[in-house]
């Protein structure tokens, strides 16, 4: 109901004085009257403020007159008199005072309905001078022999909980509702009691302790099990809110696990799309901690998802689809085999055929992917441009994951053939990318890249990814000189700082490989480079100048230095905060795809801090850490006014020489996550955003190898159980120190299921000794950064460790500062590696 | 706090308030024009059904031309509020009598408040089944205190009932002849490339069933699923019939079944709520019969002339029709001029929608009409751009047909007086989305 003050009327709508007062005079007239036919007119007349009340008319000021008519024996009459004192009573505190008489003279009406409604609306008036004639009608509300009335009563508490806590928990109402829920017959008021108690413990836990194990006692076993022994008496809603609870109870055993689960298979079945999802949660949840039946819970629950996705409306399915959606991401084998499921429909709304696009990308396996891509072509000729756009970016996705790569860099050639804007800027895009991944292929791509005209690009991104490659390949392509002169001749219409930046690298490159012809563009971009009014165009122009002027050969060091693959782009979301999602499931944080502290707690909204996330990602190392990552981020805060594609060079250097050292990862990921948490409310989601110049990593990678000094040799190896070292030590050591063994192991299947739970290995490596220090990745890939200290010594081994899942593989690098006893120390390390998941 | 909504609003498609219903204090006055100034009048609106703004989320549902909108300011069971709005709007549609929209809201709106408070309190939903709510809650609830003496008996009974252990059903009703109708509907959803082969197929069908039976029915019924045979011979030990099993991928039942006898005994038996309900679901993704196929050959003849051929050919019995089907055909924007020739209904270029319809009353099965039609287009030299071919799309009806296969093997009532029932089955399949790339 609107409040009185809500908004101005349209123009459409009367303003409502004159109505008012018309009404007003007529219900005096009505209010004495007893003349048969009375109620009829009396109820046109209610209908009449009502609907006044709801376009937004204050129609306060009848309130009095409306409570004279309200002696009434019609329900349907005192129902909307209820109604309307119910909008009203808050913001006219002394007239409320006027209806507690009736409604409390209500309250004792022979009629269960009418004592019910009564109740309802005396507990809905929200004024909290009023408590005090609340008490009593409640009290004997929730002792009534009506089910009806019980059940607005137990309702009725939590609402004066809202009203005034403290005289809620002074009349003992919370041991009522408990006594009630125990032993009432009725399901609904059992359910309503639950709804009451859970909340009102929750918010009164952070005051008493008394409350807080109330709260634990509802999820003690005999409570659990009482709600779970008579879940199908409970209505629909009921049942989701008694499974959701039963997902936080913590069986003692397995046993009762799997009593649990055979009592609530049938749930699965139910029409009820909210019942599956809870039923669903409520066995991932119970089985966390056993890998193998986790893995059957996925194969069991996936007929039924599927059938939910299929029916209702699209904004139903698009719910079930974001659950889909996440338990496909953490476990993309077992949905490999029903890819058929996330074709899009013609006719689909963009909202669910976008997590079917990214669901296909993420199964995408060996067997598939030649289907999953063509259909995925076949989205991109669409008439829809957003859609077309996802499907070459989720191609593009496949590609970078896959090794088989080959048919699918042919169709995105393809892409560029088709001659369409959005087609050729998106397919650019990608095609760097997979060329930083896959130098191999440059043969292949530049000569289709060639022949595109650079005057038929728009978009600054792909302008940005066509410069990259002119600049990088520059020997392949026989006229790339020319055609970044013709840029640069255009220099003065380029809008985006970011194609500019992209230019001034790219000839400096293309200059170093193809000095005669690139001087005269050289001088050119330089000239126009220093003379600009964007700082950082301006910076490294001048930047550059200086540096060819100091020495040349530096300089090509420096802009153009040989390069390695990428192997994994950064991922954007931690390990930690997909758990959380997890935890969550069945809520709004699956499908904002973000825990909810994010969305609900008032110092996350806006623009989301992220320093919180990244003091989670690496465990083992509390104060340092927290203390190094906050300068980071605030570091980082400042670049967020920088331009987001120069973003990572800025922020790597100004985190001194990390290339390739162990907080590069997760430092990354918390730059990109805040690039893209900006991005979020500006624009629809982009994929993760790598590096894009080169520039900057180039200049870090002049940090010198320094030999390690040799240790004397240890005869055992012993490992202090609680090393400490902080990330910087860390990453120093890992710049400085050499490979001593590099080798590749097996997992056992169940380790690599296991990964699923990060923190889980991160804790059993704990358990040996092994602490982490940053971790990241995504399936299949993850990558681990792990330390271990010798007992009384202070010489650390470190270890890179990349984990693929699909293989069951995983590479170590061991550095270590006594190199001779890296071997004993890797041995440790295989086995405890090897153990996960088998205990 | 997992569900709860803090409030509920119907708004038609200028943005006025129907009807607003705030059921909790900790979201502000303003909702609405937060709803209209960020969802409404921006391109966000059909863009995510779910929205954040401020410290709330909106879930928005468009039904006919109404918006409904749940307001909730916790982390919300997004399914279970979807799942509410669609069998709120059930339940609304039940009182109405068929049509949901502005012109039902406005002429009802007093009843859909009072709807509103007995569905939800606090945001808690509460009890939405129509059987139940209709006892107490009626259009005509006058009770005058001189005639409401005979009434007296029912609403209390009427009160323990809205609680009671069959929340569905209520006692003693007497019908003079007892019916119960059966359909099967199925909706078969295609997406066929060009070349012919199926990219994904699937039926989702329902069982959908009108009782009018006296007192409390058990009913049982037997399909020609596989699960259910198998389970059956291995009961009474006799080796399964030969002859077509389905193989249910999934199933969904209606609160009513017996889902643990279902479990064990792999029979549907449950004791129906009165009047019209739907008593499962299920969906098959194997061994679907489609009803029709089509061949398309569209050519483009150089810059200004489309050439297109399409063969439909019905895969069902000779004896069967299908009724209502139309064909849509899709052809560039620039169409000038079309000419076509059909062998059987008939066919008109509709603009809007850049489509040749063609439209069949009666299509009998195992028949191919054709239809050839040439376009013309407006020849345009400053566009290049390539015409992106959206796929053909079918509608259609086919009785007495099943996609799957599924067919009624028996239905029993049992009930303790022993009464004679009489039992109507009827199976119709119809187009979901059914979709031919060309």
């Amino acid at each position: 109901m609107a409040p009185p003050y809500q908004r101005s009327p349209s123009p459409s709508q009367p303003s409502g004085k004159g109505e008012v007062s018309d009404v007003k005079s007529q219900l005096r007239q009505l209010a004495g009257s007893r003349a048969p036919g009375t109620d009829d007119s009396k109820r046109d007349l209610f209908k009449k403020v009502l609907s006044y009340m709801t376009v937004g008319i204050d129609v306060s000021s009848v309130f009095s007159d409306m409570v004279m008519c309200s002696a009434t024996s019609d329900i349907v009459l005192k129902k909307m008199c209820y109604l309307y004192v119910g909008n009203y009573a808050k913001y006219n505190p002394d007239l409320a005072l006027l209806t507690i008489n009736f409604l409390q003279r209500d309250c004792k009406d022979e009629d269960p309905m009418i004592r019910g409604l009564a109740l309802r609306s005396l507990c809905t008036l929200r004024v909290p001078n009023l408590v005090e004639y609340l008490v009593g009608p409640l009290g004997s509300g929730l002792k009534d022999k009506s089910g009806y009335v019980r059940m607005v009563a137990s309702i009725g508490v939590v609402k004066l909980y809202h009203i005034s806590a403290s005289t809620c928990v002074d009349a003992d109402f919370p041991a009522m509702l408990k006594h009630l829920m125990l032993h009432d017959q009725d399901a609904q008021v059992v359910a309503n009691c639950l709804f009451s108690l859970q909340e009102i413990w929750t918010l009164e836990a952070n005051t008493s302790e008394e409350a807080s194990s109330e709260r634990e006692a509802l999820l003690s076993k005999p409570v659990i099990y009482y709600f779970l022994n008579r879940i199908k008496d409970f209505n629909e809603w009921a049942q989701c809110i008694i499974l959701e609870m039963v997902s936080k109870y913590v069986p003692p055993d397995s046993n009762e696990i799997f009593d649990i689960m055979n009592l609530l298979e049938d749930r699965l079945q139910h029409a009820n799309g909210a019942i599956v999802l809870a039923t669903i949660k409520l066995f991932l949840q119970l089985t966390l901690d056993m890998t193998d039946v986790h893995q059957q819970v996925y194969e069991r629950i996936k007929a039924p998802l599927l059938t939910q996705v299929s029916l209702g409306s699209p904004e139903q399915s698009f719910a079930v689809l974001s659950h889909l959606h996440l338990l496909v991401m953490r476990a993309p084998m077992l949905f490999s085999t029903a890819y058929k499921h996330f074709y899009c429909h013609y006719n689909e709304p963009f909202y669910v055929k976008k997590l079917k696009l990214e669901m296909l990308t993420a199964v995408a396996n060996e067997s598939n992917t030649y289907e999953i891509v063509t259909e995925l072509c076949e989205y991109a000729a669409n008439v829809d441009i957003p859609m077309a756009r996802e499907s070459i970016r989720a191609v593009g996705k496949i590609a970078l994951q896959q090794y088989d790569v080959n048919a699918i860099v042919d169709r995105l050639l393809q892409f560029l053939e088709m001659e369409k804007d959005h087609v050729t800027a998106e397919t650019l895009v990608l095609v760097k990318d997979l060329l930083r991944k896959y130098p191999q292929w440059s043969h292949d791509c530049i000569a289709v890249v060639g022949n595109i005209s650079s005057k038929n690009i728009q978009e600054p991104k792909a302008k940005a990814a066509l410069i990259w490659m002119l600049g990088e390949y520059a020997q392949d392509m026989q006229d790339a000189p020319y055609v970044l002169e013709s840029l640069v001749e255009k220099w003065e219409d380029e809008c985006s700082a970011e194609v500019r930046l992209h230019l001034l690298t790219s000839v400096m490159k293309c200059f170093f490989r193809r000095p005669p012809e690139t001087q005269q563009v050289l001088r050119a971009v330089l000239a126009a480079g220093i003379a600009d009014f964007h700082q950082d165009v301006h910076d490294r122009a001048l930047f550059y100048y200086r540096l060819l002027q100091h020495n040349v050969s530096v300089a090509e060091g420096v802009v153009n230095p040989p390069k390695q693959a990428v192997s994994v782009f950064a991922d954007t979301q931690s390990s930690e905060i997909k758990d959380r999602i997890f935890d969550e499931f069945n809520s709004l944080s699956v499908v904002y795809k973000k825990p909810s502290y994010m969305f609900t707690d008032k110092e996350y909204r806006g623009p989301f801090a992220f320093s919180e996330e990244f003091g989670n990602m690496s465990i083992g190392v509390e104060s340092e850490e927290t203390a190094a990552s906050s300068q980071r981020v605030e570091a980082s805060d400042k670049e967020l006014l920088l331009n987001t594609s120069e973003k990572e060079d800025k922020v790597l250097s100004n985190n001194g020489p990390a290339y390739s050292a162990p907080a590069y990862d997760g430092y990354l990921d918390t730059a990109a996550s805040q690039v893209q948490s900006d991005l979020v409310s500006l624009e629809p989601p982009l994929p993760s955003h790598p590096p894009k110049t080169s520039s900057g990593i180039d200049l870090l990678s002049l940090g010198l190898s320094i030999k390690p000094t040799p240790a004397p040799t240890a005869p055992t190896l012993k490992l202090n159980a609680k090393p400490v070292l902080d990330p910087n030590t860390f990453q120093q050591k890992w710049r400085q120190l050499q490979v001593s063994v590099s080798q590749e192991i097996s997992i056992s299947p169940q380790g690599v299921a296991a990964l699923a739970n990060l923190q889980s290995l991160l804790r059993h490596m704990q358990g040996h000794s092994i602490q982490c220090i940053a971790s990241g990745g995504q399936s299949p890939n993850y990558k681990f950064f792990f330390f271990a200290q010798k007992s009384e010594e202070s010489s650390l081994f470190l270890v890179e460790c990349i984990i693929n899942s699909l293989t069951c593989k995983a590479q170590l690098k061991i550095k270590a500062d006594d190199e001779s006893s890296s071997q004993a120390f890797s041995t440790v390390f295989q086995s405890a590696l090897s153990s996960y998941g088998t205990s | 706090m997992p569900v709860s909504a803090s409030a509920i609003y119907f708004l038609n498609l200028r943005g006025d308030v129907l009807i607003n219903r705030l059921y909790r204090d900790d979201v502000g006055g303003n909702m609405v024009d937060a709803f209209r100034l960020h969802i409404m009048q921006t391109k966000e609106l059909g863009s995510c059904p779910v929205r954040q703004i401020g410290g709330c989320s909106f879930l928005y549902m468009r039904i006919s031309n109404v918006y409904i909108v749940i307001v909730v300011s916790t982390n919300a069971n997004v399914a279970s509020a979807f799942k509410f709005v669609v069998e709120a709007v059930a339940l609304f549609k039940s009182y109405f009598g068929g049509a949901f929209d502005e012109d039902a809201i406005r002429n009802n709106f007093v009843l859909i408040y009072e709807l509103l408070d007995e569905i939800m309190d606090f945001g808690y939903p509460q009890n939405l089944s129509p059987e139940m709510l209709k006892l107490y809650i009626t259009q005509q609830g006058v009770r005058s205190p001189f005639s409401s003496k005979p009434k007296e008996k029912i609403v209390p009974n009427a009160t323990l009932q809205v609680t009671g252990a069959v929340g569905w059903r209520r006692e003693g009703l007497v019908y003079k002849k007892n019916e119960v109708f059966l359909d099967i509907v199925e909706s078969v959803n295609l997406l066929m490339s060009s070349k012919g082969s199926v990219l994904s197929c699937d039926v989702t069908g329902k069982i959908l069933m009108k009782c009018f039976l006296s007192g409390m029915p058990d009913l049982k019924l037997g399909l020609n699923d596989k699960i259910g045979l198998e389970k059956e011979s291995q009961l009474k030990s006799r080796p399964a019939k030969s002859g077509k099993t389905i193989e249910l991928d999934d199933v969904t039942f209606h609160q009513c079944v017996n889902l643990t006898r279902f479990n064990t005994e792999k029979t549907v038996s449950f004791v129906p709520p009165d009047g019209e309900f739907e008593l499962m679901k299920y969906r098959i993704t194997e061994g679907v019969n489609l009803p029709f196929r089509v061949l398309p050959t569209i050519k483009e003849l150089g810059q200004a002339r489309v050439e297109v051929n399409v063969k439909v050919k019905s895969a069902f019995g000779a004896k069967m029709f299908a009724l209502g089907v139309v064909i849509k055909i899709p052809v560039p924007k620039q169409t000038a001029k079309t000419s076509f020739q059909v062998t059987s209904g008939r066919v008109k270029y509709n603009a809007a929608i850049n489509c040749l319809v063609w439209k069949i009353r009666k299509f009998p099965g195992q028949t191919e009409p054709t239809l050839s039609a040439e376009v013309e287009l407006i020849s345009t030299i400053s566009e290049k751009k390539s015409w992106t071919r959206p796929p053909i799309q079918m509608e259609f009806q086919v009785p007495m047909f099943t996609a799957s296969g599924l067919r009624v093997r028996f239905l029993k009532v049992w009930e303790k007086s022993g009464y004679n029932t009489v039992e109507w089955v009827r199976y119709i399949t119809k187009a979901g989305s059914y979709e031919i790339r060309c």
